[in-house]
């Protein structure tokens, strides 16, 4: 990918690393990631901040996410414009939530925004539905989704408005001791 | 309209709760739009006392300004949710969060257009719609010197200027915004910097260098991320096998960083020096030694044996380097390292993983929203691991009805003995295990002084032991498992964890009688040089085992396959056994550890054949496995291999070198510490010598003061043991703290369900009573303000409006005394929809106050 001072300014590498959790190595793969996506797009030069941005279909074919059920809710969970597509610095803010390094506040945040389908900040009925028929391969009936959802819901709203805020998910996530390890994408 | 009145009624929880949310927002965002002058001096005095307001969500907001006066401006944004709002708002800010600055900038430039969407945004979810031009972008940040509402973000800025370098980038790295945000941040955090230490000059040097210090740091990180050549090899496992396979690969790189770690130390302060100082060896090489460890390399560097006890000096008169303390001395700290390592990864992993384990609720919800693999791209494995979700969605469903199994007496006496009796034949076969073992290395011993005929013989007889250890440590854990199957436990879980214990059971207890062996009988015997010998006899167990491992995967796993896909279809692919070859490499890691004295490269033997069970095991995982059916709780296993890593392995194997150092009488003839009652003498001759110096009289008086005192390791136990007391007080407290805040939460939440269906039904016996009358009222309400509100025009609104004017009077409900004498309400039929509104904010602000309080304790 050529010379490193060609694609970023110190001072700009400095600032990703200062505000992500990645190191220098680790941005330029990640722009050497993000330009091999649309070469005639993207150019390799980014000293000057330009303002280019991938659409959604580009970035869910990654390898990484091709077969995530979640990928365009994580796509589109990061986007800057909220319609999915991605600018380079979405796309290293993204990685950046989903790397090892990032601690289990910062990845509850984005995973419920995730799961948070209609984004009314809330994980209601309708998005544990559509959550179930993602992970299950739309395999189960009308009634077993109906009933799985309503124990769910049971289970896991504390303030009992019938749908999870954020605060129960929160409070979901910190008895789930798996959940930091397995909402990670290695790039 | 009657479509909003109707989902009200449908869905009234999630109708109201969400009306209240916009309610508390509104009241804190209305004024950009009924003022349209938004730079005013009194608006900024408005918003800073706002904003301290907010934090709590008092009663106060809405009463403040509940005045008949601003009825209509303030009731606007608080009817508009039902059309307009459908973001709620109700998403609560962590604390670190608060200091994001609200959106004001856009408010300010489109306030009629965007105002509502963008304003009503909370800004913390705010990358929906967020300014979407670069000038508005510019614009709003060449306001901020006056516009302020940016306050906040000046405090955040200024708090984030006083911390320290690391604690800052920490902080802005959590931050959930948008990069441009953080960068934006970030760049003003550092022109505060500079201002400041341009009044203190020395303070910028001392930043810089702590900067530069930082730099330095990353680069060498970068290299040695550079030096990773498996992590494109942990990507492709954790694609096809999901994270808990990985954890396996995890734990054996961590080991192998560890034995690589712990071969440089010897390599470098033991073995490089004695190169120096080594004798010719005139020992033949037949090639068979390579198994025995015997023979040729008894006169190597790799036995304590051929270690000289002088001391090493090139120069005559010049430096010189005691081999006796420098051995002791690198045992010794690469321990004291191993156990901090171990201790703090444990500690680190307990802290992430085991965060409560109070109650272990929400299965079915943790299973929807957590237990997705995010690591795996594999298309193959995401079907599988979709079909395993649906299988254990479906179980759970059938569950549902069944509850827990009650047994009669008889069956409950008839398991309890099945447990206890498959717990005896456990036992008992360990402490066969053990008794043959030890029986087959003493008879082996013997037959070792006595000598053999020829050497070949000699050989094979050193390799019966080792064999024999290995063999058994493989096969009875197929036993035990098949135990297991007979035992029929309630749940997987248990099953796997008794599996295991009973597996540490039995290879602690072999390696303990092993050491037993070597302590007691091999180190009295009349043999030349037993360190030698011992370290020989690891060498095999080390070897041999790692050949077991290699046979392993191919017996296990590869024939396995071939048997699973011709011979017998529906035994299918294998599975990897995690809990399985975890133990190996624990068993594996205590051989290199108890060695390291006998056999100082050891842990580099160890290394080579990590790295080769690392490929080996990859390769036969891609070839032959497929994907965990069960869904491990990955995170607890890996914390509990850590620690079984530590708690027998690594304590036992401290006793043993502790043993050998202070007790036992190294041998005569040969190693670096002949002639002394115990390796421990060389460090009392060294303090003797060095007693005649006055330089370093400091170290004599911290060896006999400290080091060896009792007074000073009592004196230090006895405060770690209150300090652990203290602690354990406040553990206790604190889960106590939390059981009550959780039961505070719930019954906040039962409150504030019982005070909605009360005003829905006060609200439905009220319409019904006066439909006709209200309506009049409703038309003159809504006149009050058509023109002030062109972008939130609902069609519901009106309807709305006359619901809340029935609402005057609510004289039996607890909170509507309160109302009417704290606020100056005109009393009656006045026509306020404010009233139901000030009713729900009263609820909500109970319910609310119950919570701030509660969530405390689950906010990080």
């Amino acid at each position: 990918m050529g010379n490193k001072q060609t694609i970023f300014t110190d001072e700009q590498l400095d600032a990703y690393q200062d505000c992500t959790f990645f190191t220098r190595k680790e941005i330029l793969r990640l722009h050497g990631r993000y330009y091999e996506m649309a070469p005639n797009v993207v150019p390799m030069d980014y000293t000057k901040d330009p303002d280019v941005k991938l659409p959604m279909q580009l970035i869910i074919n990654m390898p990484e996410l091709k077969e995530n059920p979640f990928k365009e809710r994580i796509v589109s969970s990061f986007s800057e414009d909220g319609e999915g597509s991605l600018s380079f610095n979405d796309f290293v803010d993204m990685f950046s939530v989903l790397s090892e390094m990032a601690p289990r506040e910062l990845k509850a945040i984005y995973a419920f925004k995730i799961y948070d389908f209609n984004t009314d900040n809330f994980i209601c009925k309708a998005d544990l539905e559509k959550t179930l028929n993602k992970l299950t391969k739309e395999e189960l009936t009308e009634e077993e989704i109906t009933l799985v959802c309503e124990k769910v819901i049971e289970e896991a709203d504390m303030d009992g408005d019938g749908k999870l805020g954020f605060a129960d998910f929160e409070n979901m996530i910190s008895k789930a001791p798996d959940f930091l390890s397995t909402f990670h994408i290695r790039i | 309209m009657s479509y909003h009145y109707n989902e009200t009624f449908e869905n009234p929880d999630y109708h109201f709760s969400e009306t209240l949310e916009i309610d508390r927002r509104g009241s804190s965002q209305r004024n950009p739009f009924s003022y349209q002058t938004p730079h005013d001096s009194s608006q900024s005095d408005y918003y800073g006392e706002r904003r301290g307001r907010e934090q709590n969500y008092p009663v106060a907001i809405p009463m403040a300004s509940l005045g008949p006066g601003s009825d209509c401006s303030q009731d606007l944004p608080s009817t508009s949710p039902y059309g307009n709002f459908t973001g709620n708002l109700s998403f609560e800010p962590e604390p670190e969060l608060t200091y994001t600055p609200h959106s004001t900038s856009h408010m300010l430039d489109y306030p009629y257009t965007h105002g509502i969407s963008s304003g009503s945004e909370d800004s913390f979810i705010r990358r929906r719609n967020r300014r979407p031009p670069d000038d508005i972008f510019m614009t709003s940040s060449s306001m901020l010197e006056t516009d302020p509402m940016c306050r906040e973000e000046e405090d955040l800025i200024g708090s984030l200027a006083s911390m320290s370098t690391n604690e800052r980038i920490k902080a802005i790295q959590k931050m959930p915004e948008t990069m441009r945000k953080k960068r934006e941040i970030r760049n003003k955090v550092l022109k505060e910097i500079t201002k400041k230490s341009r009044h203190r000059g020395a303070q910028c040097t001392q930043g810089t260098w702590g900067v530069s210090f930082g730099r330095f740091g990353n680069t060498l990180s970068e290299y040695f991320h550079q030096l990773r050549p498996w992590h494109k090899t942990l990507k492709i496992i954790g694609a096809e096998f999901g994270t808990s396979v990985l954890s396996y690969f995890v734990f054996l790189k961590w080991l192998l960083n560890l034995n690589i770690f712990s071969f440089l130390i010897n390599f470098g302060f033991i073995t490089i020096p004695q190169f120096l100082a080594a004798e010719p060896n005139n020992l033949s090489f037949t090639g068979l030694e390579l198994l025995t460890g015997a023979g040729y390399f008894q006169q190597t560097v790799l036995y304590y044996g051929f270690y000289t006890n002088a001391t090493i000096s090139k120069v005559e008169n010049g430096p010189s380097y005691n081999m006796q303390l420098a051995y002791i001395f690198t045992v010794g700290i690469y321990f004291v390292i191993c156990f901090l390592i171990l201790l703090f990864s444990m500690a680190r992993f307990f802290s992430r993983n085991f965060v409560k384990l109070t109650k272990a609720f929400s299965v079915n919800a943790s299973k929807l929203l957590c237990t997705w693999d995010f690591n795996i791209t594999n298309e193959k494995a995401v079907k599988l691991q979709q079909k395993n979700l649906l299988t254990q969605i479906k179980e759970g469903l059938t569950e549902v009805n069944k509850e827990v199994l009650n047994f009669s007496v008889k069956e409950r006496v008839g398991r309890i003995a099945t447990h206890l009796l498959a717990w005896v034949v456990s036992l008992a076969t360990a402490v066969a295990s053990c008794a043959g073992v030890y029986f087959l290395s003493i008879n082996n011993l013997e037959l070792f002084m006595k000598g053999y005929s020829n050497d070949l013989q000699r050989q094979t007889a050193m390799l019966v032991l080792p064999v024999i250890v290995s063999l058994l440590n493989t096969l009875i854990p197929f036993f035990f498992s098949w135990l297991g199957y007979l035992e029929k436990f309630q749940t997987p879980g248990q099953h796997i964890y008794v599996t295991i214990i009973r597996n540490i059971i039995l290879k602690i207890s072999i390696v303990g009688i092993l050491c037993y062996y070597w302590l007691n009988i091999v180190a009295t015997s009349e043999s030349q040089c037993w360190e030698t010998l011992v370290g020989q006899d690891i060498y095999r167990l080390a070897l041999v085992d790692f050949i077991f491992c290699l046979l392993g995967s191919f017996f296990g796993e590869f024939l396995r396959r071939i048997i699973g896909t011709t011979v017998c279809m529906n035994l299918g692919l294998p599975e990897f056994d995690i809990g399985r070859n975890v133990l190996d490499l624990i068993y594996a890691q205590t051989l290199t550890w108890i060695g390291i004295l006998f056999s100082p490269l050891l842990p580099g033997i160890q290394m080579i054949a990590f790295l080769i069970v690392l490929f080996v095991k990859k390769v036969s995982l891609m070839r032959n496995c497929q994907p965990p059916r069960k869904v491990w709780r990955t995170a607890q296993m890996t914390t509990s291999f850590i620690f079984l890593l530590f708690c027998p392995s690594f304590l036992g194997v401290l006793s043993v070198i502790g043993v050998t150092v202070w007790r036992l009488k190294p041998s005569e003839e040969c190693g670096p510490f002949r002639g002394l009652p115990s390796m421990y003498a060389a460090v009392d001759q060294w303090i003797q010598i060095l007693e005649s110096y006055t330089v370093s009289k400091w170290v004599v008086w911290i060896y006999h003061n400290l080091i060896s005192s009792e007074l000073f390791f009592f004196i230090i136990s006895t405060v770690v043991l209150i300090v652990t007391y203290l602690y354990l007080e406040i553990i206790q407290a604190r889960k106590t703290m939390t059981k009550l805040l959780q039961n505070q939460i719930i019954n906040a939440g039962k409150d504030k369900k019982f005070l909605l269906q009360k005003l829905r039904r006060e609200q439905r016996a009220k319409r019904s009573s006066s439909a006709l009358g209200g309506r009049g009222q409703q038309r003159s309400s809504s006149s009050y303000h058509p023109s002030m509100q062109p972008a939130q025009e609902v069609p519901g609104y009106s309807e709305r409006a006359f619901d809340r004017s029935q609402n005057t009077s609510y004289h039996e409900h607890p909170f509507s005394v309160e109302i009417s004498s704290s606020s100056d309400f005109p009393p009656g039929g006045e026509p306020s929809p404010s009233r139901a509104v000030a009713l729900a904010l009263r609820a909500r602000a109970a319910a609310l106050g119950e919570d701030s309080d509660g969530s405390g304790g689950f906010q990080p």
